[in-house]
């Protein structure tokens, strides 16, 4: 399982937000690169279609692939209180022939994106990982070198934890007060609810980019 | 201290006044103005019970083992704080005109009264009070007094103009951000409309396309594979390969592309899936997930590229060349089944990731021995899927040929090329009922 919330953040204040994380997690950060690819199975696979994404990671030299299913969200009203997505979610390491396995199976093509940007994996109660990446997408099968964002103006912020059925509470405290810190930049909230900007983004991102000396407002 | 010296011959009168009033002595008017000691009186009372009342509740913590709630005590104690500062602000400006003696002289305060009431600096107050001054005065003492006063003077100014200067910016800064309120921006800065209106249309957008994929998926026309991959695509990926599915990654499953007779049946794809088992698309009709496989070959797929297709593929099998075929059947039927087994296991995909993948190994049991039942099961796997698995039993060849001419599907290839036990498939939709009522039939 893991515990998410994504959020938006406007191109321009995202060093400012590279700031503030570095200051959070003290770690330093690392960049992203990650071609995502989207199968659906076919039909003949039984009547509800399943959907398995597969990450190459192609900042690496040699290109890591692995293989996630994302599965569904935690309901109810417990599910309903709490600010942050619950959601199964299985993933493993898998070989470059993932891709040709798949494909094998009788698993098709849904989509496809390249997401471009930097990471923190840092411990605050859990595990949390945060990225802040430009999502792009191909005009062109494949092309990841052509890929041009789906949003120009506007990157995803996604925080995200592992959790059990156990412990999910505390991680789940865990990520909420981590987004308390972020709040001066953006809000964040589960995948499906939109959150807009903050209007003390302006300022707080100002206020990070400054040297500290007396610049006039 | 103004009171004292600007209006002496006041006081005195004052003074006298009060000697001829019993006993009670009035302060002069003007510190009166300054300070209204009785009030400061009261205050300090005031202020002395909040705090020995907090001190209480303290205590009562301690004894009682309580956790304290640290936001009413720190709320209570800036209270006070406050207060305290107000007091002593306002005695500070009227200090020089008070001393501060006890009522009572006794052993307690007897020896250190003369130091209170002394007038005259402290030694090392004094030494550096000389320290300070020297410095001040600095390269000034040659100079006549008035000019020395001058310089002081324009000291003084220049330092309280740095200073409003300072105070100014903070304020500033401290509005621009909203700092020291208690209770937040009360203007907070808004986005124009038309702006966040935008923002929130980006935003979906975005949101959609991580989340669904929306906007993402490529019109049919985009998807032929370029022969330039990235890098980590190229080496598993062959591009300009006919054999392989990817050559054609539809996304559309449900698209009805004509079976291209190049992507079929060249020898060579037949020759390449020889001595391997590749499982194709596996069946997951409801029908067919109840049964389990009888034993016998497992035949091998037929071309992937044949998988893409959809489910309107005609199978003609007719296509395959004979050798290969024979060449086929007759590995399969050199090799006892349980051979194959172990090899399908093996090659089974983990079942973690496809839980929908539902092959009933073959337990050596067959439970049908009736070639009609056999049929049916052939039946089976044509009617829901492409390739995948076709149970065979080799003693009952001749049987199922003759079955196979009945032609369970309507639409089943006359030419008879059967032997090599790929029976055609033909996966209409229609032809779904009929099947269902042809495996009534079979098994009656």
């Amino acid at each position: 399982m893991e515990c998410v919330v994504q959020g938006i953040i406007e191109t321009q204040y995202v060093e400012a937000l590279e700031i503030l994380l570095q200051g959070l997690c003290g770690v330093h950060r690392q960049r992203l690169g990650v071609h995502e690819i989207c199968l659906k199975s076919g039909p003949n696979l039984g009547f509800v279609a399943s959907e398995v994404r597969l990450l190459c990671d192609i900042e690496q030299a040699e290109p890591t692939w692995t293989v996630k299913h994302v599965g569904g969200a935690m309901r109810g009203a417990g599910a309903e209180q709490i600010s942050v997505l619950v959601r199964s979610m299985v993933e493993s390491k898998a070989s470059k022939n993932v891709l040709r396995l798949f494909y094998a199976l009788g698993y098709k093509l849904d989509y496809e994106l390249l997401r471009v940007g930097f990471t923190f994996h840092f411990h605050r109660g859990a595990p949390i990982t945060v990225t802040v990446s430009s999502v792009n997408k191909m005009l062109k099968l494949h092309a990841t070198d052509e890929a041009v964002p789906v949003t120009p103006g506007i990157q995803l912020v996604e925080v995200t934890a592992p959790a059990t059925s156990e412990n999910y509470n505390e991680v789940v405290a865990a990520v909420s007060s981590f987004c308390e810190y972020l709040a001066p930049l953006l809000h964040l909230s589960k995948p499906g609810a939109s959150t807009g900007v903050v209007p003390t983004a302006a300022a707080a991102a100002a206020s990070l980019m400054s040297d500290g000396g007396g610049t006039t407002l | 201290m103004e009171g004292m010296i600007q209006d002496p011959s006041q006081q005195q009168q004052a003074q006298q006044k009060n000697q001829v009033v019993a006993g009670a002595e009035r302060l002069n008017q003007a510190v009166q103005q300054q300070l209204n000691l009785e009030s400061l009186k009261t205050r300090a009372i005031s202020l002395f019970k909040a705090i020995s009342r907090i001190l209480e509740d303290f205590d009562a913590y301690s004894r009682t083992n309580t956790t304290p709630k640290w936001l009413d005590i720190l709320g209570q104690y800036s209270m006070v704080n406050l207060e305290l500062f107000n007091i002593v602000d306002e005695i500070k400006k009227v200090s020089k005109a008070f001393v501060v003696h006890p009522k009572n002289v006794n052993a307690e305060n007897a020896s250190i009264l003369p130091v209170m009431l002394s007038s005259k600096l402290l030694p090392e107050m004094e030494t550096e009070d000389n320290l300070k001054r020297e410095q001040l005065l600095q390269g000034m003492q040659n100079l006549p007094i008035p000019s020395q006063i001058e310089k002081l003077k324009t000291r003084i100014d220049m330092i309280g103009a740095a200073c409003e200067s300072a105070e100014k910016v903070l304020a500033d800064t401290r509005k621009a951000y909203c700092f020291g309120s208690r209770q937040g921006p009360a203007i907070l800065p808004t986005l124009d409309k038309g702006q966040a209106a935008k923002i929130q249309e980006q935003e979906n957008l975005l949101r959609a396309a991580v989340n669904f994929g929306e906007g993402l998926h490529l019109p049919a026309d985009q998807r032929q594979i370029t022969p330039s991959l990235p890098l980590h695509l190229a080496d598993i990926m062959p591009a300009a390969d006919g054999v392989h599915s990817f050559s054609d990654p539809s996304g559309m499953y449900m698209k009805n592309t004509p079976l291209t007779s190049s992507n079929i049946g060249s020898q060579g794809s037949l020759v390449q899936l020889h001595g391997q088992m590749q499982f194709s698309q596996p069946l997951a009709h409801q029908q067919y997930q109840g049964r389990q496989l009888p034993p016998g070959h497992v035949q091998h797929g037929i071309g992937q590229s044949q998988l893409n297709q959809g489910n309107q593929l005609g199978r003609h099998l007719s296509q395959f060349s004979s050798p290969a075929n024979s060449a086929l059947y007759n590995a399969a039927q050199g090799t006892p089944s349980t051979q194959m087994i172990p090899n399908m296991s093996a090659t089974m995909p983990s079942q973690s990731l496809l839980p929908r993948m539902q092959f009933g190994l073959p337990g050596g049991n067959p439970q049908r021995s009736h070639a009609s039942q056999i049929l049916t099961d052939q039946m089976f796997n044509m009617g829901s899927g492409p390739g995948g698995m076709m149970p065979m039993q080799p003693q009952q060849q001749q049987q199922q040929q003759q079955h196979g001419s009945q032609g369970a599907f309507s639409n089943m290839p006359t030419a008879q090329n059967l032997q090599s036990n790929m029976v055609a498939l033909q996966n209409n939709p229609q032809s779904h009922p009929n099947f269902a009522q042809q495996r009534q039939q079979g098994q009656q």
